[in-house]
């Protein structure tokens, strides 16, 4: 067997050498949970890098792959599979890279941190995992892993209403879960398969035959429910919402980075890749509910009193944008969508990072109370900034690419609604100024004279983060080249 | 194929200048500012290389392209051209912005955040630089958000100021709408065509090979970017506000670069304006309504620098209204005059500025002649330049102008242009007359100007006598087949030097002498002068219109969003808790509601694979 075949195992499953290793360490000894903690994310970080390197662009179908017999049941077999393409590379890089930065972040958790750290690092083994297995239910294993984790690490680690937030978070996934479920026996019960490579021909196949047709369809609402909940799409949105607010700093770094993402994921794989035909004949109401979601998060994100809300109002607004890129069902329209959830996984990253810390300076983040923060602290002002301008789209960071791909993609198929989604742009450009000169521009207040500015590993991780959208941004190539055969080949699959 | 280090070496250097100001929080003053000054330096002295292979030879100079991204399977590509409109240009842009980055050496010595302003400076330059050579539209959309972003920074540069703060993000605002106009104008041609590049574009547009009305919205999408950043009505009312930048900043940005962009956009594709009449009619008529609605505005403000900033907004209201009479030369002639008197005029005010004390006012104002000769000569030859006094060079390119207008045929507009002309002439004067004539009010001091700030005004002071003399007619047409229309009305140039006259001395008499009280002028049409010195109110109707609204439905859909929508969440939530209590009494927590979903989920999948036994 190669190595490289068990890369994907390897990168999954690694966190779990820290977490195996705390359990050896005291209660007591809290910097060694953190040093622990951080290390072990730079295992899968460094070996993303060495995927990123044998990853072979040109290739149409998963490699790196691996298959093993693991349940037998009476209808099938359950495999454990794994694997990588040109649609999970990207974002298994991203998750390594958040989980590393956000663990960085943990600094600002001070109690249970040998729990919190194994809970984190089980957190990333389960989004390493959504994003490289390539059997369904093993997706689905993986996928309820991080809604455990999540759940736990807001409700004990986050702010004052967390337990109100954490359960909201688990009914309205659990419910998405259970819903997928459905979805996933019901295609297990039909195709006798839950393989990547193997179900969308046996989709196609089922499909043509016209007693199947309804219970595919009732399977793919399935799928579309449980990831519009995951995106969110309107109107399953009302529980992120708490969970951005609540959450702590690192946690929603990695829940509007990357957990978000495993909705667009699902789409992409699930929707596209597996249903493009029902996908095609549902994209008008996608395309719509895409239109929803820009206009509808922009404003309320523009009527907001509190950072972090018109933060998750405004990740509604980009997951618009993502949703049209999909609905287009062209190249251009996929590459955008998936530009758009690595390029918004890294902006709202640092934009938490960036609120995060400020919170630890000012102990606020009503809008009312802020103000002036660039004359006392500089460097986080001007991040800030930059991260603002990266939020509304500016040419030359990671956010205008994205939206620009999935702009030009739905232009291609419908032109009057990309036209009125353009007025998503300007609104994004309107709440994220008022937000960013609200707390940093201005006359200083008086009692935040004297804050620190922000320390060097708080510093780091920012610049970190700022490095990959200029990069994304000015040399798009990076990702585009891994990722357009993989869309290609999806494509090809839609109507015949 | 020396091009591709002389773009090199005018491109690198700013980007550097940009990297070391930035993180020269450290350094002495001394040491950035020659980074600034060397790094402009260097772009200016290979602009003027390539100005120079230009002039000899317009068709030798070679465009460069590589692929930046892959759209599908379309390449989209980055690169350069060197055609004598981006020639041009690239001069422009570099020689003000030495000039400028030289001035601010005086102007900022004061400022803390001088490492910051240079950097900003740098950036700003660069981005200005990569417009004006791209050959495609994506590009020149990038460095378009580019500069504007700069002009956003330098805006609110006094970030403590709540006036600055609201003016820069009004800045960024409404040259956004605009900016919409363009994006989408984008996203039709790449349908169209296929791609961003302005030469495909033009081969289509003349193998009729796009509809004419997809011709003409397109158009009139790319005028909609241009009417954003260049101020004209009715997306002007940011440029009169961003004078809240540091006066160096207005020169540079908001009088001889940025805010021509969008001429210069107009220009580089006036092919496609040309194809359209329709769209040639709405540039025309939108740019001569600014230049007169602008100019009727600044006859009665009262800050040297608003002042200057309608006038702005005029003039490139004028240019638009030479571009739209189909007069190519006659734009870009006047947009590199105005670059040159106007960025002297804001300097001068600079120095003037400089002198009182950060004083604004011109109504406390006044006497300097006497105690600064050589600000109040330079100054003066700035007045006359824009008031088209021969042999100054505002005089030919606004005659220019007038000639096109005429010879284009709308009678109307030509009126109009003469009426502004006349306004023009009229409230430059008063402001000259206001800061330099008279006596000095009493307890004000007067500051030195340092030599830093007068030498590039200097500069620029022979550059805008002068710059009426270069003939680009021949130079600017030779790689389009855009013309030089041959015009008519020998008169025209009397009739301009006449109204000139006219307002200089109507504002002789009453602010030079002040025999004559402007009170009297007031009174005439009542009503008239609230409703100038308030600009027509239009920043009042766009509260009201427009953000007000935008306001309002935010609360209201935050009510919904409240009330309707969590308000359901609530009730499925109260619903699953009943079912948890239901289901295990025994414990109490959260916890037992993710039990409970999985429980469940996994229940349905055990009985299903139960019933996939059962149905086989």
């Amino acid at each position: 067997m190669m190595w490289s075949q068990w890369l994907p195992t390897w990168i999954t499953l690694s966190p779990l050498l820290g977490v195996a290793l705390l359990l050896m360490v005291p209660r007591e000894s809290k910097k060694a949970h953190r040093i622990i903690g951080i290390l072990t994310t730079f295992i899968p970080l460094i070996l993303a890098f060495q995927m990123y390197f044998l990853f072979d662009k040109k290739m149409t179908d998963m490699q790196m792959t691996i298959s093993i017999p693991w349940i037998e049941v009476p209808i099938g077999t359950i495999s454990y599979a794994m694997g990588v393409d040109g649609l999970s590379m990207p974002l298994v890089f991203l998750t390594c890279l958040i989980s590393t930065l956000a663990a960085f972040a943990s600094l600002y958790i001070r109690e249970r941190t040998k729990l919190y750290y194994i809970l984190f690092l089980l957190l990333e083994v389960g989004m390493l995992g959504v994003f490289l297995a390539n059997d369904l239910f093993l997706f689905f294993l993986f996928f309820e892993v991080t809604l455990v984790a999540a759940f736990f690490l807001v409700g004990i680690w986050g702010y004052t209403e967390k337990e109100k937030a954490a359960t909201q978070f688990l009914i309205y996934n659990g419910l998405g879960s259970a819903v997928m479920l459905l979805g996933i026996v019901l295609l297990f019960v039909l195709t006798k398969t839950l393989d990547y490579s193997a179900l969308p021909t046996a989709i196609s196949l089922l499909g043509a035959v016209e007693s199947y047709d309804t219970v595919l369809w009732v399977a793919f609402v399935a799928f579309l429910v449980a990831f519009a909940i995951k995106l969110p799409i309107f109107p399953f949105h009302s529980w992120m919402l708490r969970m951005h607010v609540e959450a702590p700093t690192p946690i929603v770094m990695i829940h509007s980075g990357i957990l978000l993402k495993m909705g667009a994921y699902g789409l992409l794989r699930f929707g596209v890749g597996m249903f493009g035909d029902y996908m095609k004949e549902l994209a008008w109401l996608l395309m719509i509910l895409g239109l929803v979601n820009i206009l509808y998060g922009a404003i309320l994100a523009f009527a907001q009193k509190e950072f972090k809300r018109v933060l998750a109002f405004s990740s509604i607004s980009h997951m618009g944008i993502l949703l049209l890129g999909i609905a287009a069902l062209n190249q251009i329209g996929l590459q955008g969508a998936l530009f758009q959830a690595i390029s918004h996984g890294l902006i709202s990253a640092l934009m938490f990072f960036l609120v995060g810390s400020m919170y630890e300076r000012t102990k606020t983040t009503m809008l009312s109370e802020l103000g002036g923060l660039a004359k006392s602290v500089p460097v986080l002002s001007g991040l800030m900034l930059v991260a603002g301008f990266a939020l509304l789209g500016l040419p030359g960071l990671s956010g205008f690419i994205s939206e620009f791909l999935a702009f030009v993609g739905i232009f291609q198929v419908n032109p009057w609604l990309a036209a009125v989604g353009t007025i998503g742009l300007i609104l994004a450009a309107a709440y994220t100024l008022r937000v960013v000169l609200k707390t940093t521009f201005g006359p200083m207040k008086d009692h935040y004279v004297g804050l620190a500015d922000l320390r060097v590993k708080e510093v780091l991780p920012m610049f970190v983060l700022v490095g990959f959208i200029v990069l994304i941004g000015v040399y798009p190539k990076l990702l585009e080249e891994s990722i357009q055969v993989t869309l290609h080949q999806m494509l090809l699959k839609i109507g015949g | 194929m020396n091009e591709h280090w002389f773009v090199l070496f005018v491109l690198l250097p700013p980007v550097l200048a940009f990297l070391i100001s930035l993180a020269g929080r450290r350094m002495a003053k001394q040491i950035i500012s020659a980074v600034g000054i060397s790094a402009t330096g260097t772009s200016l002295v290979f602009s003027l290389l390539l100005l120079n292979e230009s002039l000899n030879s317009p068709l030798s100079l070679d465009s460069w392209q590589f692929t930046w991204l892959e759209l599908g399977s379309k390449p989209v590509n980055f690169g350069y051209t060197l055609e004598p409109l981006n020639v041009l240009m690239l001069v422009i842009v570099s020689t003000v912005s030495f000039l400028v980055h030289v001035y601010s050496q005086g102007y900022m010595k004061e400022d803390n955040r001088f490492h910051v302003f240079y950097s900003y400076l740098a950036l700003f330059t660069f981005s200005m630089l990569g417009l004006v050579m791209s050959p495609n539209l994506l590009q020149i959309y990038v460095f378009w958000e580019l500069v504007g972003v700069c002009s956003f920074l330098l805006v609110g540069f006094w970030y403590f100021k709540p006036e600055a703060k609201k003016a820069a993000k009004k800045a960024f605002m409404v040259t956004r709408i605009g900016d919409i106009g363009l994006f989408i104008a984008i996203l039709l041609i790449f349908k169209e065509t296929g791609s961003f590049d302005l030469a495909v574009l033009a081969e289509r547009v003349e193998a009729n090979a796009i509809a004419p009305g997809m011709i003409t919205l397109i158009a009139i999408l790319v005028f909609v970017g241009a009417v954003g950043k260049s101020g004209q009505f009715p997306l002007h009312t940011w440029l009169p506000d961003a004078m809240e930048g540091p006066t160096p900043v207005s020169a540079l940005i908001h009088a001889a670069t940025m805010v021509a962009a969008g001429v210069y956009l107009v220009a580089n594709m006036f092919f496609l304006f040309e194809a359209s009449p329709v769209a040639l009619d709405v540039v025309a008529y939108v740019g001569g309504f600014t230049a007169i609605f602008a100019a009727s505005i600044g006859l009665v403000q009262n800050d040297i620098k608003r002042v200057l900033a309608y006038s702005t907004v005029s003039q490139l209201g004028f240019m638009m209204l030479a571009l739209g009479s189909v007069g190519y030369v006659a734009g870009v002639f006047h947009l590199m005059t105005h670059a040159f008197f106007k960025a002297l005029l804001f300097l001068g005010a600079g120095a003037v500025i400089v002198s009182l004390h950060h004083e604004q006012d011109i109504r406390k104002m006044g006497g300097l002649w006497r105690k600064n000769k050589a600000v109040g000569i330079l100054f003066l030859i700035g007045c006359l330049a824009i008031a088209g006094i021969p042999p100054f060079s505002g005089f030919f390119s606004k005659d220019e102008i007038l000639l096109t207008v005429y010879a284009d045929g709308r009678i109307g507009l030509f009126v109009v242009a003469v009426i502004a002309a006349f306004f023009t002439a009229f409230y430059m004067f008063r402001l000259f007359f206001k800061v330099f004539s008279g006596d000095l009010p009493e307890n004000q001091q007067v500051e030195q100007v340092p030599t830093s700030m007068t030498w590039p005004m200097i500069v620029l002071a022979v550059l805008a006598t002068i710059a009426g003399f270069f003939h680009l007619d021949h130079w600017l047409t030779a790689t389009n087949q855009y013309g030089v229309a041959i015009h008519e009305g020998g008169w025209i140039p009397y009739v301009a030097i006449a109204v000139s006259l006219l307002g200089i001395v109507l504002a002789y008499a009453i602010y030079g002498t002040r025999r004559y009280s402007s009170q009297e002028l007031r009174k005439t049409i009542p009503g008239l002068y609230p409703l100038l010195l308030n600009k027509y109110f239009i920043d009042e109707l766009y509260a009201k219109v427009f953000v007000r609204p935008l306001k309002g439905l935010g609360c209201l859909l935050g009510f919904w969003d409240k009330y309707v929508i969590q308000g359901l969440v609530a009730l499925s939530g109260r619903i699953f808790t009943c079912i948890g209590r239901v289901g295990s009494k025994l414990q109490n927590g959260q916890a037992q509601t993710y039990a409970l979903i999985s429980v469940f989920g996994f229940v349905i999948l055990i009985v299903s694979l139960l019933a996939g036994r059962l149905f086989q």
